[in-house]
């Protein structure tokens, strides 16, 4: 398999702190890439120059051979970058089913859009989508009234509506029971081959369940990669996780 | 080169005038995210207060600028207390609400002391005109650039050496954990928001003198205040100063060129086309995203 | 689940949704059979007329979240778009010859201005009315919305852009008319139809606008653009990460805002027979804000129906001029307990109601429908 991501000497300070320092990555196309490391080692910022929400201050990032580091948000989503946030971010005025249909985006411009789509082939599509996502109750309830582990739903469908080639998600089982989780796991690894994914968890039971490569970041840097056996046996990764009782409760 | 001089003097007096008026709004909108359109109307009740004390108890207006700055602080602590403490996280809210609450302040000043306009004084002391370089300048205007450059030290001294000003700081950076230290935030917004009415107050009086006093005064100077803010970015009191004065130069060079009007609409349209290129305004630098 | 349903659960919310749009439109066709004065007519339809601007407010801030506190410019625009060509129709008759409108051989203006040549054309106007406040509001937008401007900065912007423009208007007297507007109006002609103020043809005209200005932007925001931009309202940041250029979406719905101010601002010309500079005043501004508000600004019918409320109670009372003093202080607190207590005005406590009725009912419904069944069982 081929590199389809790809970060290069990355950095990126905010106020004089370094979150990033010379991070260097490569994903492979299909993969399901878990990144994990103690608070504060960058996981969440390196997602953010991934998807353009934070401009690096040296480094590129490559995806499919197009740099991505000076595209804007909408150029890097449009390059097949889809990226679920750690607060579930949808839209609470909207329906399920509307906010699924926002993020069904085949055709971006303003004035593609213009039309209606009520009982179309469209909508089919959603319902499945709704379904996937345990929502099929919920279409025409406004993402306002759903509970918090809903919400997680909500965003996860809306990624696979979006259909990116590259999926990023940070912490995409925050706030749900064991039972949602195992069914997070499931839809992961139905979606990875199809999608690249890279996911930062804490969690490191599902990190062993769904992960082929683990890559622990410290400091801002890439520490150690490999499988989780691996990753556990590496004396740095052992060193940096000192005090926080090892890689499994951090 | 003495008509230099004296445009570069004009331009500082218009700016003193726009610092008083837009130092309240800055602190307000900059600390609580506050957008306050009845900041003109407490310029307003500050001037018409000023007008009050000198017809009914005889104050002067120098005499009277602290208790003016009493009685509008009061109102503002009022309206924070009773409608703007109850929109939290609701920030386009708070415009409207302080837009609802202008109107109400405006309305009953016409209802209570008619519409005529009023004239204020100026204290006798500085009616005069003194030398500035060569050049006779009115007293009173030279007046206005000191208090106005007083009062914005004195701000920062407030923002930045107090502790009242120490938990606005902490409370601006995180509501919730400057909760956990003990900070009460309702009384810090409280008094900042008092603290900014009270100045725009001072700023209503001190204009009053200049320029004829009516119930829809406010509307004018608040929109030139919120170009200031504008341009000189939030959370930045030495933006405030800085494009107060830069506004101030630019409005009388072209006036002195074209007219008032002129002046507003060309001001404004460099405002806007400035934003396109630092959307933070002039002064400010970015922070994380 | 089937395409079936969902064709089923669809249409009848679509229903739901246009039915008091077509209800409200079916009784402003009925009201000229019923009110049988022309006088008071023409005072329904100065109403009717603001409630199209307050329905181009709610389309940019209820579902677009773009607070507009200068929308009373692109009214503006529009009204003097039709005043110029409407003047033009009358110089023949006023000034006899030179062909300048009155105001300017007062002001000793030599030449008609070149910006008023085009005016000639009664067409030119008409399309000028609609396509000038968009394509101004779009640069404002421009320079806003790629700069990522976003919530208050953007009222701010927009109020003293209209504050601006109000001044300019009245200190370029001798082509703008200055304070007094433009006035002494020719009658609007089209197709042979005079719209005379107080006239039925010029009732049914603002109807007939009333009706089109609800079912475009009813349309609009039912299409996936309009869902993108409400969207847009309730997550700016996130939308981005879809892939759509989030600052287009918002040009595109302030310059449509505009568009339909525009078309209320050549309306209230023909209803009022004048255009002038409080017609983009700061005054109306602020009440186009407030009857939104009131009306409620997520509802397009709501945000109509409080503006003809509000203005018509408004009107009303205008009769005596200390009442209206009073008016306006009481609807300053009025304004502020809305904001306070009722986010989404009378349209969303209207809806509130509903949704409680509908449920009240479903919830007996399916009670009788389980005795039912219990009883089927135990028999």
């Amino acid at each position: 398999m081929t590199t389809h991501l790809d970060l290069r000497d990355v950095s990126v300070s905010f106020n004089g702190f370094r979150a990033l320092n010379g991070l260097n990555m490569s994903v492979r196309k299909g993969e399901l890439r878990c990144l994990i490391g103690p608070n504060g080692a960058g996981k969440t910022t390196a997602l953010d120059i991934i998807c353009g929400k934070v401009k690096p201050s040296a480094g590129t990032v490559t995806f499919d051979g197009t740099a991505l580091q000076d595209l804007e948000e909408h150029e890097i989503a449009r390059a097949g970058v889809g990226r679920k946030f750690q607060v579930p971010s949808v839209f609470r005025d909207l329906t399920v089913a509307e906010n699924l249909e926002v993020a069904r985006a085949r055709h971006p411009g303003v004035w593609a859009n213009l039309r209606w789509d009520i009982g179309g082939a469209g909508r089919a599509d959603i319902e499945r989508l709704a379904a996937l996502v345990g929502l099929a109750e919920q279409l025409e309830r406004p993402a306002a009234y759903l509970s918090h582990g809903q919400s997680q739903w909500l965003e996860i469908g809306m990624l696979v509506a979006q259909d990116a080639e590259l999926i990023l998600m940070d912490e995409p089982t925050a706030g749900m029971t064991v039972q949602e989780t195992r069914k997070t796991a499931d839809l992961f690894a139905r979606l990875k081959g199809k999608h690249t994914l890279v996911v930062v968890e804490h969690d490191m039971s599902f990190v062993k369940a769904i992960g082929d490569i683990i890559s622990v970041m410290h400091m801002g840097q890439l520490l150690a990669e490999g499988t989780a056996a691996e990753v556990e046996a590496h004396p740095e990764v052992r060193r940096a996780y000192l005090g926080s009782g090892g890689i499994s409760n951090a | 080169m003495d008509q230099f001089f004296e445009q570069i003097i004009t331009g500082l007096s218009i700016g003193s005038i726009l610092l008083l008026v837009a130092l309240g709004l800055s602190i307000i909108y900059g600390s609580m995210g506050i957008i306050n359109l009845a900041h003109g109307e407490f310029v307003m009740l500050g001037a018409y207060t000023a007008w009050l004390f000198r017809n009914y108890f005889g104050l002067g207006l120098l005499a009277g600028l602290i208790p003016i700055f009493i009685v509008v602080a009061v109102i503002g602590w009022i309206i924070e207390r009773f409608v703007l403490s109850l929109l939290n996280n609701r920030p386009l809210d708070t415009i409207l609400a302080t837009w609802g609450v202008g109107i109400m302040l405006q309305q009953a000043v016409r209802l209570m002391v008619g519409s005529e306009l009023r004239y204020v004084q100026l204290p006798p002391s500085l009616s005069g005109s003194m030398d500035v370089f060569g050049l006779s300048v009115s007293s009173y205007r030279v007046f206005l650039f000191v208090v106005a450059i007083a009062l914005s030290v004195a701000t920062w001294l407030l923002m930045n050496r107090t502790t009242v000003g120490m938990k606005l700081r902490a409370i601006m950076q995180d509501r919730s954990v400057s909760a956990s230290f003990g900070i009460n935030a309702k009384r810090v917004y409280g008094l900042t928001f008092a603290y900014g009415a009270g100045l725009a107050g001072l700023a209503g009086a001190l204009v009053s003198p200049l320029k004829s006093v009516s119930p829809d005064m406010g509307t004018g100077y608040v929109i030139d205040a919120f170009m200031v803010v504008v341009l000189g970015g939030v959370q930045s009191l030495a933006g405030t100063v800085a494009s107060a004065f830069i506004l101030g130069e630019l409005s009388g060079a072209i006036a002195f060129l074209q007219n008032d009007t002129v002046a507003k609409a060309l001001v404004l349209l460099a405002i806007v086309v400035l934003i396109r290129f630092r959307p933070e305004g002039l002064f400010t630098t970015r922070v994380r995203a | 689940m089937s395409s079936k349903t969902s064709t089923q659960t669809a249409l009848p919310r679509l229903g739901a949704q246009l039915a008091p749009i077509l209800i409200v439109c079916a009784i402003l066709f009925a009201l000229p059979l019923i009110l049988n004065n022309d006088f008071l007519l023409n005072k329904v339809a100065r109403y009717l007329v603001l409630g199209i601007l307050t329905v181009s407010l709610a389309l940019s801030w209820g579902f677009g979240g773009i607070l507009n506190l200068g929308q009373a410019m692109s009214f503006g625009i529009g009204s003097y778009a039709m005043a110029m060509a409407l003047k033009l129709k009358t110089v023949p008759v006023h000034t006899g010859s030179g062909g300048l409108p009155d105001f300017m051989v007062w002001n000793n203006v030599a030449r008609l201005p070149w910006f008023w040549e085009p005016f000639k054309s009664l067409g030119f106007a008409l399309a000028a009315g609609i396509i000038v406040p968009a394509l101004v509001a779009a640069a404002l937008g421009w320079f806003i919305f790629r700069s990522r401007v976003t919530g208050v900065y953007v009222s701010i912007i927009t109020l003293a852009t209209m504050v601006v423009l109000n001044l300019v208007i009245i200190d370029q007297q001798s082509y703008t008319g200055g304070f007094n507007g433009i006035t002494d109006l020719a009658q609007l002609e089209i197709f042979g139809i005079a719209f005379d103020a107080y006239g039925r043809a010029t009732f049914y005209l603002v109807a007939s606008c009333v009706a089109l200005s609800l079912l475009v932007a009813f349309a609009f925001t039912r299409s996936r653009a309009g869902l993108v931009v409400q969207a847009i309202r309730d997550h700016e940041s996130r939308v981005r990460y879809f892939g759509y250029d989030v600052a287009t979406y918002q040009i595109f719905v302030f310059a449509l805002s505009a568009a339909i101010a525009g078309l209320a601002g050549m309306l209230y010309t023909i209803v009022m027979e004048f255009a002038s500079p409080t017609f983009l005043g700061v005054q109306l501004s602020l009440s186009v804000v407030v009857w939104c508000a009131v009306g409620g600004r997520q509802s397009l019918v709501g945000a109509f129906l409080g503006a003809v409320l509000v203005a018509g109670v408004q009107g009303a009372l205008s009769e005596s001029a200390a009442f209206l003093e009073t008016w306006t202080l009481v609807m300053g607190a009025l304004f502020v307990l809305v904001v306070l207590f009722l986010p989404k005005g009378l349209a969303g406590l209207a809806q509130g109601a509903w949704r409680w009725i509908v449920q009240r009912r479903q919830l007996s419904h399916e009670i009788a429908q389980s005795v039912g069944q219990t009883k089927e069982g135990s028999a």
